[in-house]
């Protein structure tokens, strides 16, 4: 199969970026792969990509590139594909619908695969007959606003697969969006073997990382690791990342007598060798927060408390096997697992072994790769095999996104009818 | 367009670093290629070590396929300061700065060498603001180093542990002012083999505030007479301490208003404490 990644910037450092090229790597093995970015700010990509999986850009924004796309009155257009309601949506103009929309129209694909919500709608709309239209949601659904749900609605049922991070993703999609004929599976991010020896789990560390938002809830952590500190002085607790929680946090732990026992580390890139000093490792995430970095912390070797949120760590780590869940937004549940695996180094040395285990099985680039290769096989051996259900299927997605999709676009039309605009 | 270069980092316990590269595509391996560690003069500082000593060079040497590793031993000295790294191919052509790859500091992060080792070297890899490899070094002996830090009403109570001096009668800590005309204040220590404890009085500290901000550099003499040693935090995987052992301040009732004393990591990672006016009037 030949199998194109339409990416947003291949060239930065960012989560997705390693999850892509983890698993564009993978996928190499046995296929052509390549990736679109359809942004370009740096001479090389910041993450390696490998010698297999070939790499373009589509604009270049560089300073002193040889295109002057950065100058293009074009580019200062605003883009009338990529929904506006996307947070990325920013450096999309006419000038990316232009290129993407040609990279689209002359793919040679079997697949062409959006990486976020904005560019699988342009995957949806543009791409031309024949390859397989599929889109990854990073996030999750229920991370989308109301607007942009609306724009994923009309452009989505043109789609041939959908695949999520996890199974509550999946389901939320096939419950809250009407997706007639897309197929949505659930296969987790891919996370690759750290390069480094797994944890030992000789220290008294327990390691926490996000992003400091009020979601993920770290103030929950830190009061739990009062009693944790209270009974079992000798362990400390890092948190990893930085965002607009840093003060309250810091006042928290002062408040708290804590700052000999909890330390927040400031951001991390990459998170392996963190975990790798760790010998606990700890998401207190809140309900509505989505993903989790646990999955980097089990293939590391180290057993996790998390929250039991259905789009956060609910679905990475196993109760009792890999690590302990405990309700979300509940220091004292947290505190009283935290106290629990602190206080057992042959349970710890269990879980960690078994997280290890059970993360390499789930995570692994080749293992995430084998099961997008089988579901893009199979839907087009479908397609193959059946040519006269396959399009009848795709006339009705058409048509029942047509309805969706007309609602979007005539507000698209009428701001372009006041901009003097022709619409797509 | 040239590729760039990473170095994966490893540190032992001992101090010793371990530096592997990949051989980057087209390039062979030759018998001069070395990993080159510079010191960086800070702003307004002089490299106070000899020219000869702000360079560092070790062989590059193969180390299986397409890798190379160089090493740099705890033996080695790195004067004090901020080193930056880069790769000499032996190609003729100039060094080229490394960007850093993994760096597995687990082994320095509760690190806790034997207590009478005469000089005490630690090397801490990291990443620059411009994302550039560096190694930020000190060599000291005797080392005071801090642990936890106690921040009370009546005073900031620190422990510790002293390398490459025993304790002995007459032992104590000093606050010393960076102001002019400033005499030290002292405190006695107490003392269990290596470890020591203090507590500086934040009211002493107060009542000889002038104005604005004013810091006091913390040392510890180990006996009558002895020379003083700088007292800092350097036995972990953090280069710069201070946004991470962060503590909170202690107000002080004074004449003028309230003041706030309150200990802190300079730049250096040295300990200190700060008295600060109150807020508003800095």
């Amino acid at each position: 199969m030949h199998i194109s990644f339409l990416m947003h910037h291949a060239y930065g450092a960012g989560e997705t970026v390693r999850a892509t090229f983890a698993l564009a790597g993978a996928l190499a093995e046995r296929h052509d792969v390549e990736i679109v970015s359809v942004l370009r700010h740096r001479a090389a990509p910041a993450l390696d990509l490998g010698p297999r999986v070939a790499l373009r850009h589509l604009v270049d924004l560089r300073e002193h590139a040889p295109a002057a796309d950065r100058t293009d009155p074009a580019h200062a257009r605003p883009s009338r594909v990529f929904p506006a309601a996307e947070p990325g949506s920013g450096p999309y103009s006419e000038l990316t619908d232009r290129r993407i929309a040609q990279y689209l129209r002359r793919t040679a694909a079997d697949v062409v695969v959006g990486t976020r919500p904005g560019l699988t709608v342009h995957v949806a709309r543009q791409t031309r007959r024949g390859p397989l239209r599929a889109g990854q949601e990073p996030l999750c659904l229920a991370a989308h606003g109301r607007e942009l749900r609306l724009a994923l609605r009309g452009a989505y049922p043109r789609l041939d697969a959908l695949i999520t991070g996890t199974e509550a993703d999946a389901r939320a999609y096939r419950r809250g969006m009407r997706l007639p004929g897309v197929r949505i599976a659930a296969v987790p991010r891919a996370v690759p073997a750290p390069r480094l020896a797994p944890a030992d789990g000789s220290g008294r560390w327990v390691v926490a990382a996000g992003r400091l938002v009020r979601e993920r809830r770290f103030d929950v952590l830190v009061r739990a690791f009062a009693a944790v500190a209270a009974e079992r002085p000798d362990w400390r607790l890092r948190i990893y990342g930085s965002g607009p929680e840093r003060a309250a946090l810091r006042e928290l732990i002062g408040q708290l007598g804590l700052y000999n026992h909890v330390f927040l580390m400031g951001p991390a890139r990459p998170l392996e060798p963190e975990w790798a000093k760790g010998a606990l490792a700890v998401d207190p995430a809140g309900p509505e927060a989505t993903g989790t970095a646990l999955a980097g912390a089990l293939r590391c070797g180290l057993p996790a408390v998390a929250t039991d949120c259905p789009y956060a760590a609910g679905e990475t780590v196993e109760d009792g096997v890999t690590g302990r869940l405990v309700p979300p937004g509940d220091p004292a549940a947290l505190a009283a697992a935290l106290l629990a695996l602190t206080g057992d180094g042959a349970a710890r040395r269990r879980m960690g072994a078994a997280a290890r285990a059970a993360a390499a099985a789930r995570f692994d680039p080749a293992e995430v790769a084998g099961r997008h290769a089988d579901l893009f096989a199979a839907l087009l051996a479908r397609r193959r095999g059946s040519g006269l259900r396959a399009s009848l299927h795709h006339a009705r997605g058409a048509l029942i996104g047509g309805g969706y999709a007309t609602k979007y676009a005539t507000g698209l039309a009428v701001r372009a009818a006041v901009r003097g605009v022709r619409t797509v | 367009m040239p590729v760039d270069l990473k170095a994966d980092c490893i540190a032992d316990s001992a101090g010793g670093l371990t530096f592997d590269l990949d051989v980057p595509r087209g390039h062979g391996t030759t018998w001069s290629a070395a990993l080159v560690l510079r010191l960086r003069a800070g702003a307004g500082e002089t490299v106070a070590a000899g020219p000869a000593d702000d360079e560092v060079r070790l062989p590059l040497g193969p180390n299986g396929p397409g890798r190379l590793r160089a090493v740099l031993p705890s033996t080695v000295a790195l004067a004090e300061g901020r080193w930056h790294a880069y790769a000499d191919l032996g190609d003729g052509a100039d060094p080229r700065r490394l960007l850093p790859g993994v760096n597995d500091l687990r082994s320095l992060v509760d690190r806790r060498p034997l207590a009478g080792i005469g000089r005490l070297g630690v090397r801490i890899p990291y990443a620059t603001q411009r994302g550039n490899l560096a190694l930020r070094s000190w060599l000291r002996g005797p080392h005071a180093e801090a642990g936890d830090i106690l921040v009370a009403p009546g005073g900031i109570t620190v422990t510790g542990r002293l390398y490459g001096a025993g304790p002995a009668a007459g032992a104590q800590a000093e606050a010393r002012s960076r102001q002019a005309g400033q005499e030290p204040v002292t405190v006695p220590l107490a003392v269990e083999g290596p470890d020591f404890r203090f507590t500086l009085p934040c009211a002493e500290l107060a009542a000889r505030w002038r104005r604005g901000s004013e810091p006091w550099d913390l040392w510890l003499r180990p006996g009558a007479g002895a020379p003083p040693v700088r007292i800092a935090r350097l036995l972990d995987d953090v280069p710069d301490k201070e946004q991470v052992f962060s503590y909170p301040a202690v107000p002080v009732p004074a004449a003028g208003g309230e003041l706030r004393v309150g200990p802190y990591y300079t730049l250096d990672n040295d300990l200190a404490v700060r008295v600060s006016g109150p807020l508003g009037a800095e």
